[in-house]
């Protein structure tokens, strides 16, 4: 005699029934949500790592987002830098001019004059100031950085040595800039020094000390330009930074991808194997719900 | 020799047995739909024979009485089951529940605020002395607090609701303890007085079930057919007709605990509902809670001490930038707060100077800075998260395993105990056909008695 099977088989149509309809809703939440990990419990080790992978995205983003303020922090310097660059280069113009000896008194005050103009042109660009706090005055960035006296034309650096490091990338630093003391009193040529000069030579009138006046304002200038140099690495530096960040930011939505996300087709094939699957089964329970029995044909 | 009269006593017996099992057989019908009926056979049983000169004479069928089918060791074993279910499901509603509090793949969690909180110091390092950018950090700061005290606030306040529902659950266990002892008497007498007990075993099975989906339970056959139902730490829970109620205390941290006759069994409960619950409320709540606390907590020190070693855009002395978190850290999460609103008191100088960003980055680093038992904070959050998930996802695989284990048992159980229609209609027939025969049978002797009584002459 065989084993007496359990005549309810209600509770397994029902189940299998909920299995089907379970596989049919998970297959419809991945593919409106477009992710394979729904809940922390769908893949534990996948979330975890996608809170990792969330975490450093959005500290790329916000190198990114670093990288942009200095970079406009920087053109701004760069330009004023290059309108220094100009307004030396005249100087050095008239200066020369002055040095030849075909000036008379008079022009030579006039010249005077003008390298004072060219001086105090030259403060205002060393006390830029960007989104209001001054770019040359290391990390004192509230104290006006030149003071110039307008009578001898002397310049006093009021800001400090310091630069401030900022992050580019994981561990990677750039400086948010030169110090004014660097650019425009710098040891190896300095830019209110030499202008100095130059103005107290023209108004002596002595030939030899305005040549020599000219000289050290070629020697500023050059070394304003070294100095410049600073900008433009760090401009190209930031450009490579930011072409790392993207991809890194690729890489990191493909690992997300790979985490969590749904391939949409597999998605679908499985949207409609669920389906298909939850159909088959409420035929076959009507089917085998409205069998006949014994009764049925007892007369 | 046998009489006509005797023949007829047969078919009358015989009658009245197919009528019994007649009634055996529609009683099963009408319940094949009743939880927990076990269906019933008519026992049939040769009636004494009666020795007449050297013969031995039949003398029919009588109905010796009806038996309920069942098999207790499959009845026990759907009982323990149902146990490791009903505490399986217990954990899963609440696992559930927490897992979406930090369900970070959909954005819930706490991983946005923490990266932000640093990032704004990041941000900062750009542009020290923007008050903007200062404001920023501490509406960040601000932010991260209030993800902390959310997310602990829900962990408390679930934990409170699985407490509700743990007291709920032991008035159910009352309540079913107490009908069970008084069905455990009707079993008993009805035994003693030689019925059928079956219908009243039904019913205490039935309720045992109901039991064992709320709380572990041992069962002990009493003789007499009582049992003796105990948890699984020995507390009585029935005892005969007597049953024992479970009794509620509010512990010092203002949950229920669970006495049986004075004695605490909340760490001793093992099986069923109420141990699921005790697991969510004792175990996975307060351990994610001193995870969020010690995060929360070693956070803001972290913070803190580094804030204190810069200086604010005044120039003074750096001061803390969260509210110093409790000692040990204990509920650091929950009450987590920023101690500024002045954006100029963040300390992101390193040397007084109001445009030096060297303590912001300092501040910023400790992002990626073992400062939690070793880990990054996003990555001791990310263990959290993974922990949590696991748990789930651990239950979810033993209470599928559980689960299809308890369907086999239950239709092992129903093989044995279950109505089938189709064999009751063949019974039906089966005693419906006995029956007319023996109807028939009356008809014929009937007939004979009267073809003996027309022997006798008219007087």
């Amino acid at each position: 005699m065989s084993i007496r099977l359990n005549p309810n088989i209600l509770p397994d149509l029902l189940t299998a029934i909920q299995t089907s309809k379970q596989n049919l809703d998970t297959a419809t939440t991945q593919l409106s949500s477009g992710l394979s990990v729904n809940q922390l419990s769908d893949n534990p080790s996948a979330a975890a790592a996608l809170v990792l992978n969330h975490n450093q995205s959005s500290q790329d983003d916000q190198f990114v987002q670093n990288l942009g303020t200095l970079q406009s922090k920087f053109q701004v310097a760069d330009s004023t830098l290059s309108d220094v660059v100009t307004a030396l280069t005249r100087a050095i113009s008239i200066g020369t001019e002055g040095a030849n000896g075909t000036l008379n008194a008079t022009d030579q005050q006039d010249v005077a004059q003008e390298v004072q103009g060219i001086q105090q042109q030259i403060a205002g660009l060393a006390n830029t100031t960007y989104q209001g706090t001054y770019i040359f005055s290391g990390t004192d960035v509230t104290t006006q950085p030149f003071t110039v006296d307008p009578t001898i034309g002397a310049a006093t650096y009021n800001g400090n040595n310091n630069a401030n490091p900022v992050q580019l990338f994981n561990g990677t630093f750039v400086n948010s800039g030169v110090p004014g003391n660097q650019l425009f009193q710098n040891a190896s040529g300095s830019v209110f020094g030499s202008l100095q000069a130059l103005y107290t030579s023209l108004q002596s009138g002595n030939v030899n000390n305005i040549a020599s006046a000219v000289n050290q304002v070629q020697n500023a200038l050059s070394q304003v330009g070294v100095q410049r140099v600073f900008y433009g690495n760090a401009l190209n530096q930031m450009s490579s930074s930011e072409n790392f960040l993207s991809q890194d930011k690729i890489n990191l939505s493909t690992q997300e991808n790979t985490l969590v996300a749904v391939n949409p087709a597999v998605a679908a094939t499985n949207f409609s194997q669920s389906q298909l699957a939850y159909e088959g089964e409420l035929q076959a329970t009507s089917q085998v719900l409205n069998l006949p029995t014994l009764l049925d044909f007892l007369k | 020799m046998g009489t006509l009269t005797s023949a007829l006593n047969v078919t009358l017996g015989s009658m009245l047995a197919d009528e019994g099992a007649i009634a055996v057989t529609s009683n099963n019908i009408a319940n094949v739909n009743t939880p927990g009926y076990a269906r019933q056979v008519a026992n049939l049983e040769e009636s004494p024979p009666v020795p007449v000169g050297n013969l031995t004479i039949g003398t029919g069928v009588q109905l010796q009485g009806v038996t309920s089918l069942r098999d207790s060791i499959l009845d026990l074993r759907v009982n323990q089951e149902t146990q490791a279910q009903g505490q399986l499901n217990a954990f899963l509603s609440g696992g559930q529940q927490i897992q979406s509090l930090f369900n970070e793949t959909s954005g819930v969690g706490l991983q946005t605020d923490i990266t932000n909180f640093f990032n704004s110091f990041s941000q900062l390092s750009t542009s020290p002395s923007d008050l903007n950018l200062r404001q920023a950090v501490i509406t960040a700061g601000q932010n991260l607090a209030g993800a902390f005290n959310s997310a602990s606030n829900s962990l408390t306040t679930q934990q409170r609701n699985t407490d509700l529902s743990i007291t709920q659950s032991v008035t159910q266990i009352n309540t079913l303890t107490t009908q069970i002892a008084a069905v455990n008497q009707q079993v008993t007498a009805a035994q003693a007085a030689g019925q059928n007990a079956g219908p009243f075993i039904d019913q205490r099975q039935q309720l045992i079930n109901q039991l064992s989906n709320l709380v572990d339970v041992s069962e002990i056959n009493a003789g007499n057919g009582s049992l003796t139902l105990t948890t699984t730490g020995g507390s009585a829970l029935v005892v005969g007709g007597q049953s024992f109620a479970l009794t509620t205390q509010v512990n010092p941290n203002g949950l229920h605990d669970i006495y049986s006759q004075g004695s605490d069994i909340t760490s001793s409960t093992t099986g069923g509902q109420l141990a699921g619950q005790f697991q969510i409320r004792d175990q996975e709540i307060p351990t994610i809670q001193n995870s969020l606390d010690a995060l929360a907590g070693t956070l803001a020190s972290s913070v803190n001490t580094q804030s204190i070693a810069g200086f604010d855009l005044n120039g003074a002395k750096g001061t803390n930038f969260f509210a110093p978190p409790p000692a040990g850290n204990v509920g650091a999460a929950s009450s987590l707060k920023v101690a500024t609103t002045d954006p100029t008191k963040i300390a992101a100088s390193g040397d007084g100077a109001a445009g030096d960003n060297t303590n912001a980055n300092a501040l910023a680093a400790l992002q990626n800075q073992p400062i939690i038992n070793g880990q990054t904070p996003i990555s001791a959050y990310s263990g959290l998260v993974f922990q949590i998930g696991n748990d789930v996802q651990n239950a979810q695989s033993n209470q599928q395993a559980g689960s299809q284990v308890l369907q086999q048992l239950q239709n092992l159980q129903g093989g044995v105990s279950g109505v089938d229609i189709n064999e009751e209609a063949a019974n039906l027939v089966r005693f419906q056909n006995a029956y007319s025969a023996s109807a028939q049978a009356a008809t014929v002797i009937n007939t004979l008695l009267q073809t003996t009584i027309d022997i006798i002459p008219n007087s």
